[in-house]
């Protein structure tokens, strides 16, 4: 491809990629979106080399002065989108910019228009970088970079002088022979490619060593948090069940222990309510105190268990990374003993409930240390004994229930002796006799409970739970009702739980004298949970969250904590390396260092000697690229000439020209020249004027210029020729 | 930036002041750009010395104009020795010559020596003072006008002196409407003035090397060559055209090729530019004028069949 046109095709490619990343991001209104992308084809289409398509778009042009009043009554409307549409001034500012994009599109002329449109391409990438940290942004970015390297190289490649009021030439002018075209060949495909990719590794380095600031201020929904339910004080029972199709991913757990045991589940705890009135559910051990900070950053609870035993169960090590919700609730597994994490403080409740002081807007990153609570040997075997006087004020509450509750709850634990066994029951009759569905009825419901246990015998996890809890209590048994997610999506690429909005789960903590609260969920598994598709599917998927999880932290949460944490490391690594060879030095040119060696230590005691490892190899890198740059040895091989000779053809052509015309009567004397004989024809046969010109001036350039035609304005000059011959002389 | 382009708006700058005389403004440019001098030869009033102020204008260059009377000396034009008294020696003050573009106003009505004073700098670019020669500016151009009316009390200028002026030019009345365009324009400005400098001088020097590329075609070349052989044969004429003639025909043309935007000379060229360039080379055998214009197309068919 001729580099011209190659130009002509990074440019709008360019133009198009600014075009997808701002359409991506800032959601543009679909008639502007649908005008440009028009634009980009009609312009791609055009430089295609598509004649009809050319001549069309020449036809609609408008004249300069049209185009001009185009830009002042886009830059009006600019000033009203910013005022009364959109109201602010960043999307009427891309908005515009798409208008720009478009008009400049269809005025691709001069150099300055190339120029134009890669600015307004530049700013449209920047923008969609400012309005969004999505992963998407990354190819994008990516295909940005290539395709700006490549518009850059082939710019500079086609110095076409134009622009006529400019004074000095700077450049020594060599007359390019008009036919000769360079060409993109392999070396310049690769040399343009390598160029990006070098870039994108300098970018790189940058990135993570300038420091920087936050990023994404303008994303779309900054600020909004998700929102949850069953987290709140109060919580109608059927709230969780209208969530349980969303799919927006609301935590990340990592598990540090390798993946998961149990049937590859995971509790997440979020709330714990004692109060039921028959509707709704209640915390009325709200009271939220702040928990001590231990250490800086982590946080200690140790009254998390009401027994002091000390026979504990596993502990279980999370990573967990919360996406901004409405809910200041910190998550974890049951039961929290420490929690470490960038906040200033965390309160805890009387039911062992974890809070931030006031919700989160951006995505926080916390560590828990869990322990789980077994049931301990001495509950297996014991008759009813005395609760805390606490315990039974609060988790023994029933709302006023007609009496078929407590009957049913008898009828079926009357076998039973312990109290583990009686809770093993209710459990395994709620779990055996009750079908799960998310079609169950929601709320409005004035019985909701006997509505489930009696009618319909069909509900989720919210009915299962607080039927069971309810059960319980009629029977004495202290016990209450727990919100929140239950984590099934295992990832195996980056090794943590995928929790989403539809995991939200309400199950039952249940009073053993000694145990303490054990976790029990009556809630069959859920089957709907599972979506349909092909398991490769669903591991792309996987794989493709994990990139997005390594995204968010590495390049959009990168902050300047982090990158401090990355030179301490890099320092500490250079440092080690630093000694290494300094010992092998030091055994090899020992005499030497004894001399330098005062001087090596000095150097290395101060900060200039880590200042030098940075800057040496910066400034080795520069002077190889002025080299290059200036050296230039790729220039060579990258233009080659086309040396077709057609001149032979052009000639005969001419030939029969003069011929044809001599017949007609306008005879070429000897002392004519060709010019000469151009304008004589005119004189004397106007209308084929114009074919004797091109076919002329063609043959002159072959003849006594030496630049051959091309096999486009030879098979031109041919057409000319045929269409003179058919010409009628007046 | 395009030569082409450049030299387009030299020539709209200039047609702003010389109006109706396209052929005159492109042929001084190609003077200019051929490195050549040029001799305005016409009647008083229609534009010389204007013209040449509009070129030097549109140039950025240094202009210095020389009225030649009879009693003008050497010193004048090329400049004098002064006796400085701080130190104790003679100090050269350059004279007029020392510019881009020097107008030689009725060159033809000073001496024979003055005349010839004026030669060494045309052909050698330097001035040779008190046994020290001078290097003069460049690009070096002298635009010389002569009244051909006129001849009482002129010293016409030798064969020898005129070989070096590379085009002799006539620029002639204007048409009737152009000439109304002049007289409509405000007589308080001299419209040279107004002009604005579109090319440095360092790339007036440029363009010169781009005419030294352009491409001469051999067949051309024997065309040119085959003319110049014709004028020395002939018996209608005394003296031939030179060698330096033939050379000057050939950057001429090479010039005129890119002025007119090409990187190759054409056969048209040469026959464009052969009367002006070559009519004042030549000595006519027979004293009763002849028209020189058949003669020409004469040669150019001997020519073009060689």
């Amino acid at each position: 491809m001729p580099f011209d046109q190659a130009l002509r095709f990074a440019s709008i490619w360019l133009a198009s990629t600014s075009f997808i990343g701002l359409t991506l991001g800032a959601g543009l209104p679909e008639w502007l979106a649908v005008l440009t992308g028009a634009a980009l084809i009609a312009a791609l289409l055009r430089n295609a080399g598509g004649k009809s398509v050319g001549r069309l778009a020449t036809y609609t042009l408008m004249s300069t002065t049209g185009w001009n009043l185009l830009v002042i009554v886009g830059f009006l409307g600019f000033w009203v989108d910013m005022l009364w549409v959109s109201g602010e001034l960043l999307p009427a500012g891309v908005h515009f910019l798409m208008v720009l994009m478009i008009i400049k599109l269809f005025n691709l002329k001069l150099r300055r228009d190339y120029l134009h449109l890669y600015a307004i391409s530049l700013v449209a990438i920047l923008a969609s970088g400012s309005l969004t940290t999505d992963l998407w942004y990354l190819p994008i970015f990516l295909l940005y970079l290539f395709v700006g390297v490549w518009t850059l190289l082939l710019f500079q490649l086609t110095k076409h002088p134009e622009e006529p009021r400019i004074l000095t030439m700077s450049v020594a002018m060599r007359p390019q022979p008009l036919a000769s075209v360079s060409q993109v060949t392999p070396q310049f495909f690769w040399l343009a490619n390598g160029l990006a990719l070098a870039t994108f590794g300098l970018t790189l380095v940058i990135f993570f060593t300038i420091p920087r600031v936050g990023a994404g201020f303008y994303q779309k929904g900054f600020g909004e948090n998700i929102r949850t339910s069953g987290f709140s004080e109060t919580v109608n029972l059927g709230e969780i069940g209208p969530i349980k199709r969303d799919p927006s991913v609301v935590m990340r757990v990592e598990l540090s222990d390798g993946p998961p045991q149990e049937a590859g589940r995971l509790y997440l705890r979020g709330v714990a309510f004692d109060q039921y009135d028959g509707k709704a559910w209640t915390n009325r051990l709200n009271y939220r105190r702040a928990v001590s900070e231990d250490v800086a950053g982590t946080f200690v609870f140790r009254s998390s268990r009401s027994l002091a035993t000390p026979r504990l169960g596993d502990t279980i090590r999370q990573n967990i990374l919360l996406e901004p919700l409405d809910t200041p609730v910190l998550f974890a597994a049951p039961f929290i003993e420490r929690v470490s994490g960038k906040f200033p403080s965390i309160q805890s409740d009387l039911t062992g409930s974890v809070y931030l002081p006031f919700p989160s807007s951006s995505r926080i990153e916390y560590s828990v240390l869990s322990r789980s609570n077994p049931v301990l040997p001495e509950d297996l075997g014991a008759e009813p004994s005395v609760y805390p006087e606490s315990v039974i004020r609060h988790f023994l509450q029933i709302p006023s229930q007609p009496e078929r509750i407590a009957v049913l709850a008898k009828e079926i634990t009357h076998t039973q002796r312990t109290i583990y066994d009686k809770a093993t029951a209710i459990h395994s009759f709620l779990t055996h006799n009750f079908r799960y569905s998310l079609d169950a009825p929601l709320t409005e419901q004035d019985q909701p409970l006997e509505e489930f246990l009696f009618t319909r015998k069909t509900g989720y996890c919210e009915h299962y739970a607080t039927a069971m809890v309810i059960m319980l209590r009629t029977i004495g048994i202290p016990a209450r009702l727990v919100t929140g997610f239950l984590a099934t999506e295992w990832n195996e690429y980056g090794n943590y739980y995928v929790v989403r909005q539809q995991d939200a789960h309400a199950w039952v903590e249940v009073h053993l004298p000694h145990s303490g609260w054990i976790t029990m969920d009556p809630t069959p598994p859920s089957i709907e949970g599972i979506g349909s598709g092909s398991p490769a599917w669903h591991a792309l998927g996987r794989m493709l969250d994990t990139i997005r999880l390594q995204w968010g932290r590495f390049f959009v949460q990168y902050s300047a904590a982090d990158q401090l944490a990355v030179v301490r490391e890099l320092k500490a690594g250079s440092t080690s390396a630093r000694n290494k060879a300094f010992d092998s030095m030091s055994t090899l040119f020992s005499p030497f260092m004894a001399m330098f060696g005062g001087m090596a230590d000095y150097a290395s005691k101060g900060t200039i000697q880590s200042l030098a490892e940075v800057l040496v190899p910066t400034l080795i890198g520069l002077a190889v690229l002025l080299w290059l740059g200036i050296r230039r040895p790729w220039v060579k091989g990258m233009i080659s000439k086309k040396t077709t000779r057609d001149e032979q053809v052009i000639m005969q052509l001419y030939g029969r020209m003069i011929g044809h015309l001599a017949r007609k009567g306008i005879a070429k004397l000897t002392a004519m020249p060709p010019l000469e004989f151009v304008r004589l024809t005119q004189e004397r046969w106007s209308n084929a004027g114009s074919a004797v010109a091109s076919i002329t001036e063609l043959y002159c350039r072959a003849r006594f210029g030496q630049i051959p035609p091309t096999r486009e304005e030879l098979s031109l000059a041919e057409n000319h020729l045929r269409d003179l011959m058919t010409l009628e002389k007046p | 930036m395009n030569p082409t382009d450049i030299i387009r708006a030299i020539q709209e700058n200039i047609a702003r002041v010389i109006k109706g005389k396209p052929q005159v403004i492109e042929m001084s440019l190609v003077a200019l750009l051929a490195r050549g001098h040029l001799l305005f030869e016409d009647v008083p009033g229609v534009g010389k010395t204007t013209l040449a102020h509009s070129l030097a204008k549109s140039l950025d260059c240094s202009f210095k104009r020389i009225q030649f009377t009879s009693d003008l000396l050497p010193s004048d034009i090329v400049g004098v020795s002064i006796f400085n008294r701080q130190k104790q020696a003679f100090e050269f003050m350059p004279g007029p010559i020392f510019a881009n573009i020097v107008l030689a106003d009725e060159i033809n009505r000073t001496t024979p020596k003055t005349q010839s004073s004026l030669l060494e700098a045309m052909s050698e670019a330097q001035i040779s003072f008190d046994n020290k020669t001078y290097p003069l500016n460049q690009p070096f151009m002298v635009i010389a006008t002569q009244n051909p009316a006129e001849y009482h009390g002129t010293f016409p200028l030798p064969e020898s002196q005129l070989d070096r002026f590379l085009m002799r030019l006539r620029i002639g009345y204007p048409s009737p409407e152009e000439e109304k365009k002049v007289l409509d324009r405000p007589q308080s400005l001299h419209p040279a003035e107004e002009l604005r400098p579109l090319l440095a001088t360092q790339d007036v020097l440029l363009l010169q090397e781009q005419v030294d590329r352009v491409l001469m075609e051999e067949s051309i070349t024997d065309y040119l060559l085959a003319i110049v052989q014709r004028t020395r044969q002939s018996d209608l004429l005394s003296l031939g055209v030179s060698t330096r003639g033939a050379l000057a025909l050939s950057r001429a043309a090479k010039a005129l090729s890119l002025v007119r935007g090409r990187t190759y000379c054409l056969p048209d060229d040469i026959k464009e530019l052969a009367p002006i360039v070559l009519s004042h080379r030549i000595m006519v055998a027979r004293t009763c004028c002849v028209n020189l214009l058949p003669f020409f197309s004469e040669c150019f068919a001997t020519g073009r069949r060689a």
